[in-house]
């Protein structure tokens, strides 16, 4: 009878300490994807999107205008705000939003949003994405809605968009090439979405990736967006791999001049952002896309 | 005598339309100025990175070329007079219509300038590295505000 009481303290220390230990392990373990997914939205090009083109605009609470030839897109909250931002998405809904383009509540979103190329995340990381983006501040900002051609303006005509455009597959590494060749596709041509910019797209406004990163004349806000393939004219043929490591970490082109515009954000809010060795990854993957147009 | 008369007058009066031409400069001329000055900043700054990120020698050239820009940097408020935001040139209507935040934006990147030029006469690797950074980021963010990008 003596010792009951002392194996029931015993055990009683041996189970809040096991608590203990699985609380922490469970608290570091998403400290570690919380800065995963904090690195993710950067390298994914969130901000510069779904932050407004103003001064003291908070980051990923929505609300800038993006004119398209397709109409004028607001782009929305992004914050935890439960009424005007994605608060209560849980990962499915997070990544069924990110990889195949559909709300929570199923209707689809217009293919402005980059989910063609988020298409091929990977789980670990759309789920780092969606852990951190619900641990930023809630911000209550409602974002006008989209102005559109009477002809657009029904969400559901997507479905048959996706039907001819979309063909989501998950990202493949190449085993014939070596490892920052293929983190550099992951980041060029899903995470980092280059190609929605970089690559024209037809009259549907999809990509015409028969041309991929050779440029694009008809822009985000109708400006003209240069090849980056390695075409010496329309390219980054006359680029060693150094001048684009400065480039996406400083937004120095070779000849001095400083990007502004569109690829300022870019850069300020993605590329800048990333590692040393992710930027030498998408340099390394932008120097084997042989020239398309010049030999 | 007539003939001496004839030519002072002659000559005052030449001197008098040069005079002219130059306080009335023709704004493609001034658009035109204002690009070669803006060129040959972009320039001093290639061949500074150049060096500054190791890829070239000549660490003595490097305070040649923050001189150049700080001197060059200098003349930019003076660049924009009125009458030149239209024709063959990138700049925004946006300069013009809030010339005191422009006018903020230039004396921050004078000041940035003046900081990188310090910091390569200091002969201070780190500091020179981070001011470096700074002009970069003050000659984007005017571009990024008040250039159109079309290239």
């Amino acid at each position: 009878m003596a010792a009951r009481p002392g194996l029931a303290a015993g055990s009683r220390t041996c189970v809040a300490l096991l608590l203990c230990l699985v609380a922490s392990a469970v608290a570091a373990a998403s400290a570690e994807q919380l800065a995963r997914g904090r690195y993710l939205v950067h390298a994914g090009g969130c901000i510069s999107c779904h932050t407004a083109d103003r001064d003291g605009a908070i980051p990923l609470a929505g609300g800038r205008r993006l004119e398209t030839p397709f109409g004028i897109f607001y782009a929305p909250n992004l914050t935890p705000d439960r009424k005007t931002g994605i608060g209560g998405w849980s990962d499915t809904d997070f990544s069924a939003a990110l990889r195949h383009g559909r709300a929570p509540d199923g209707s689809p979103y217009y293919p402005v949003f980059p989910y063609p190329a988020y298409a091929g995340i990977s789980d670990a990381d759309v789920a780092a994405m969606a852990a951190w983006l619900r641990s930023i501040p809630p911000v209550h900002n409602p974002v006008p809605a989209h102005e559109l051609p009477w002809y657009l303006r029904s969400r559901w005509l997507m479905l048959g968009w996706n039907l001819l455009f979309f063909d989501p597959q998950p990202f493949q590494a190449d085993p014939a090439r070596d490892k920052d060749w293929n983190r550099g596709a992951y980041l060029v041509r899903h995470l980092g979405h280059c190609g929605e910019c970089h690559t024209p797209r037809n009259l549907f406004g999809a990509r015409d990736d028969s041309r991929e990163l050779a440029g694009n004349a008809a822009g985000p806000d109708g400006g003209k967006v240069p090849g980056i393939r390695q075409d010496r004219e329309q390219g980054l043929g006359r680029w060693t791999l150094d001048d684009m490591l400065l480039f996406l970490e400083l937004g120095m082109l070779p000849n001095g001049d400083f990007a502004g515009s569109s690829m300022s954000a870019v850069i300020d809010d993605n590329t800048s952002q990333l590692t040393g060795d992710d930027r030498r990854a998408i340099a390394v993957y932008l120097q084997s896309l042989a020239p398309l147009d010049s030999p | 005598m007539r003939q001496a008369r004839l030519t002072v007058l002659l000559t005052l009066g030449m001197l008098a339309f040069t005079g002219n031409s130059t306080a009335a400069t023709a704004p493609t001329d001034a658009i035109k100025y204002r690009k070669a000055v803006m060129s040959a900043m972009a320039a001093h700054t290639s061949a500074f990175s150049l060096i500054n990120f190791g890829r070239v020698e000549h660490q003595d050239h490097l305070i040649a070329h923050v001189d150049a820009l700080a001197a060059l940097g200098t003349q930019l408020k003076v660049l924009f007079p009125a009458g030149t935001g239209t024709g063959d040139t990138d700049a925004l209507p946006l300069i013009w219509q809030e010339p005191e935040k422009f006018g903020q934006l230039v004396t921050a990147s004078e000041k940035s300038t003046a900081e990188l030029r310090a910091a390569v006469a200091a002969g201070d690797k780190a500091a020179t590295m981070k001011a470096f950074k700074a002009v970069g980021d003050s000659c984007k963010g005017c571009h990024d505000r008040y250039r159109k990008e079309d290239d």
